[in-house]
């Protein structure tokens, strides 16, 4: 984080000492040329971005004004499938439950993260090789984890279990997926395991960027350990920690793996999230329309929290 | 922070420029032991030697715990991946733990359930959005980065835009349009949408790349009168690579694991990659339900990743404290 930030502010002042760029007094031709050269170089990236994220982006918008069917002729029907929403009981449910899921993993996945980015951001031999281990299973991804997770959680013949029955924890036919609250608990501690690791390793680096001496001033005059995090270390990483909460928060804001894979939105429809709710009323109510108006929905969700997430990390200069 | 990078931008540099983000970030581990175990050795001579020695086997003792819990159910399903089904689907017994067999694999990639072809769609698509997010990444850096003109900076504006568009909420029309461009049911369409939506961190990390490139390269580049093509290939090249690095490990890592766009934009099950294959293996379209099938196919799933991810951790570090990281 800091590191962006500390390039980016060098580089006007590089940009401004290079010979090729704008700001530089020179011919017209050659203007002209850089322009070209740049227009050039750009373009591919430019139409990709067009094309593939911000026509359908566009597109989406349209459609959720219509009464798009997969065949034959649509009519404008302005607002009412955004109207049609508020009543829709269904989407509201999957917005209830990705809003409950996202309060319940994302306090364990930030304070777990952190614990262990104390823990691995020391210069100790080792840490390296903590941080890579802790962080595999963000690495593996979740799809492949969730298919694990659906065959250990069977009720016989699942580890899951036959650990936690020996451990007296939950009787040994505990039927994880047929309950929505031992769904969630489930799915949740999968998730928290998942993502901790990249909470960890967000907050390392920031905390990795400050300096030294910060602490030395602070460990002679004897403070404690907590009182060294809490009044230092915390502050001034406050960009990292709300770049991981945001990450976290719309990661769950925007699941669907996890939930298709392992409980397939059961038991009934207790565990549909947004994104799968979308889905479903696209790919299988094909009602095109109002699946668009949920998806314009959700993004102006995600983007404000991206949008308050940048003007929090460029408002905070240091 | 400023006086960290300078410390680094001491060390190295002076020749490569790159250098010092690289260090920091994966190299940040190393180089930090190696001299805090200095350190640690010339004051542990006094007094304290014996506290050191056991905090030192604390911290491997806490790490390896620690480490254990993260690791060891990725280990743990490799091993039950090795059980023939009856294993893994009857409660645990200690008498037939341990038969542990290949068959599973056998039957994957050369028999009926033949997922052999899934591995090789998601191989074919992983390698094309690495490849191609990578290409076209590095163009626009360069471009973004020295030759800028009026409205570049829109235009790099509304490439980071895109980095603001989560896909999950553009599949519906997406997939229309991929329609009409004939892109449903392709690998080659999935590889360009994967592409795209990589091309946001992508663009920022070699836009960064090439701003670092040092002053005195990019005008000597200049006054030698190479082309603009060239000079990136034979000037820069050597500089930008870990960023290039960088780019295409993320691609790679996202397209592999990818679910939710290969599930919507392949129906053709030939087609699948391996995440969506799997669930046919999960709901036992191929025939009767089998989870020993489906350990095994999870574990080739997440081989890869690891290989990828040990071999090339510094670059995916790098990347993360870039701050261009999308969850």
């Amino acid at each position: 984080m800091t590191l962006a930030n500390g390039t980016a502010d060098r580089a006007p002042a590089l940009a401004g000492r290079l010979g090729w760029q704008r700001g530089q007094p020179r011919a017209g031709a050659q203007a002209r040329r850089t322009t070209r050269t740049g227009l050039t170089l750009i373009s591919p990236a430019l139409i990709f971005v067009s094309v593939f994220a911000l026509f359908p982006l566009g597109f989406g918008v349209y459609i959720s004004l219509t009464d798009w069917p997969l065949v034959g002729a649509y009519h404008f029907i302005g607002l009412s499938n955004y109207t049609s929403l508020i009543h829709n009981s269904e989407f509201i449910a999957s917005i209830v439950f990705t809003l409950k899921y996202t309060a319940i993993v994302t306090v364990p996945i930030f304070v777990v993260g952190y614990a262990l980015a104390v823990f691995v951001r020391s210069n100790r031999r080792g840490a390296t090789l903590f941080r890579t281990m802790i962080f595999l299973p963000y690495i593996v991804g979740l799809v492949a984890e969730s298919y694990m997770a659906v065959v250990e959680l069977q009720p016989t013949s699942g580890t899951a279990n036959f650990v936690l029955a020996k451990l007296g924890i939950v009787g040994n036919t505990t039927a994880w997926t047929v309950h929505t609250g031992l769904a969630l608990t489930a799915i949740s501690v999968l998730v928290i395991w998942f993502a901790a690791g990249l909470t960890m390793m967000l907050l390392m680096a920031g905390m990795q960027g400050i300096p030294h001496e910060i602490y030395e001033s602070a460990r002679v005059d004897g403070a404690s350990w907590w009182s060294i995090e809490r009044r230092l270390t915390i502050p001034l990483l406050r960009r990292s920690i709300a770049l991981s909460l945001i990450i976290s928060v719309v990661g769950s804001f925007l699941a669907f793996n996890q939930f298709f894979i392992i409980t397939d939105g059961g038991p009934g429809t207790s565990t549909v999230p947004v994104v799968m709710s979308i889905y479903q009323e696209a790919f299988a109510q094909l009602d095109v329309g109002l699946a668009s108006a949920m998806s314009v929905v959700l993004v102006i969700v995600v983007g404000l929290i991206t949008f308050v997430q940048f003007r929090y990390l460029q408002g905070e200069g240091d | 922070m400023a006086s960290v990078r300078n410390r680094a931008g001491k060390q190295g540099g002076a020749v490569q420029p790159t250098l010092p983000a690289r260090r920091h970030a994966g190299g940040w581990a190393t180089a930090g032991s190696g001299a805090g175990a200095a350190a640690r050795s010339r004051s542990g001579a006094v007094a304290s030697a014996g506290r050191k020695e056991s905090g030192t086997v604390l911290y491997w003792l806490g790490g390896l715990a620690i480490s254990a819990v993260f690791v060891a159910p990725l280990l743990w399903e490799g091993l039950r991946s090795l059980q023939p089904e009856s294993v893994v689907t009857t409660a645990p017994s200690a008498k037939t733990f341990g038969n542990l067999t290949f068959a599973n694999y056998q039957t994957l990639l050369s028999g009926q359930d033949d997922i052999l072809r899934n591995v090789i769609n998601s191989l074919i698509v992983a390698l094309a959005t690495a490849a191609l997010t990578a290409l076209v990444a590095t163009l626009a850096g360069y471009g973004f980065a020295l030759f800028r003109f009026r409205g570049s900076g829109v235009a790099f504006g509304l490439v980071l835009l895109a980095f603001m568009i989560p896909f999950q909420a553009v599949l519906t029309p997406l997939f229309l349009e991929l329609h009409s461009l004939r892109l449903l049911n392709s690998l080659i369409g999935l590889a360009l949408f994967y592409t795209t939506f990589n091309l946001p961190v992508g663009v920022y990390v070699m836009r960064n790349s090439f701003l670092q490139v040092p002053r005195e390269l990019v005008d000597a580049a200049k006054v030698d009168g190479a082309s603009v093509m060239r000079t990136l290939v034979s000037v820069f090249r050597p500089l930008i690579m870990p960023g290039v690095a960088t780019t295409a490990l993320y691609a790679f890592l996202f397209s592999w694991t990818e679910f939710l766009g290969a599930l919507s934009f392949l129906t053709n099950d030939t087609l699948f990659t391996l995440p969506v294959a799997l669930s046919n293996v999960e709901t036992g379209t191929y025939g009767a339900v089998n989870y020993g099938l489906l350990l095994a196919g999870a574990v080739i799933a997440m081989i890869p990743c690891i290989i990828v991810y040990v071999a090339l951790q510094r670059y995916y570090v790098r990347g993360l404290i870039s701050g261009a990281l999308k969850g």
